[in-house]
């Protein structure tokens, strides 16, 4: 059965990389506040642990060919540990300014394109629901 | 959104601590030859002690927290205090010498340039935060 892509599985997916971006965001910015923090651990989102709770979502199942797409994998659930491989100061601080001003910069970005092409679909919505005026 | 918030409190409460570990550099440096206090004794060197918060658990993104910072503390250098060679002060002891507050004034130089930059960061991490709330409520022209 050829898969069949819903506007509604993909706003679901740009809401949820929109979300990505801001947990980015948020876990950058706790970084960088504490700059210097003695004995603070660069916190990150984790990748595995994001992904096994997209996983161990349970997703809803079509048992109808009538039913409108179902959205794969729903809440999204970051988890977070600390950055592995930063070289710590000497009061064991290992918050890096660059990489999470970086992060920051880039979260921003993705949030940016998801936004981009989440209003471009709003936008169509609005274009059909106002009969094509 | 929340998350987006607590991300610039955060922020905020980081640049609340860098303007605090200013004002005592600066109080250091204005004291850096005040040989009396207000217990008779030099002035002594304070220092900013930081302590991260953690933020508030949320429910939508379990675990996911941005954690902020706070002053923990101010507390005196206990440092001895140097001695300088200065006969004809007033605070002068037996054999001539005058006890100079443990500042070092370099050290401060170098610690208030941390603390702007880290001012900065900060600034500038709201700043793009505010971009991306911005952006979210785009979606609702």
């Amino acid at each position: 059965m050829g898969e069949i892509v819903t506007d509604a599985a993909i706003m679901a997916a740009l809401g949820r990389q929109m979300t990505k971006a801001v947990q980015k965001q948020a876990v950058a910015a706790g970084n960088l506040a504490n700059l210097d923090t003695p004995g603070y651990r660069a916190q990150e989102v984790s990748f595995a642990d994001a992904l096994e709770g997209q996983l161990a979502t349970p997703a809803l199942v079509a048992t109808d060919s009538n039913h409108f797409g179902v959205a794969a994998g729903v809440p999204e659930r970051g988890q977070t540990g600390d950055a592995p491989g930063l070289a710590a100061r000497r009061d064991g601080n290992n918050v890096q300014l660059d990489k999470e001003l970086l992060s920051l910069g880039r979260a921003g970005g993705e949030f940016s394109a998801a936004q981009a092409v989440l209003s471009a679909k709003f936008r169509l919505v609005r274009y059909a629901i106002n009969e094509g005026r | 959104m929340s998350t987006l918030l607590s991300a610039m409190n955060a922020s905020a409460s980081a640049l609340d601590v860098q303007r605090a570990r200013m004002e005592v550099a600066v109080s250091n440096m204005a004291n850096a030859d005040s040989t009396r206090g207000a217990d008779g004794q030099p002035y002594r060197r304070r220092e900013v002690v930081l302590e991260s918060v953690p933020g508030e658990p949320s429910a939508q993104f379990r675990g996911l927290v941005a954690s902020g910072v706070r002053v923990a503390a101010v507390v005196e250098d206990q440092a001895d205090f140097r001695r300088r060679f200065e006969p004809s002060h007033p605070d002068a002891d037996a054999e001539g010498f005058v006890a100079v507050p443990n500042v070092d004034v370099p050290e401060e130089m170098v610690d208030m340039l941390g603390a702007a930059r880290a001012y900065q960061a900060n600034l500038t991490a709201i700043t793009l935060i505010r971009d991306t709330i911005q952006r979210a409520l785009e979606l609702a022209r």
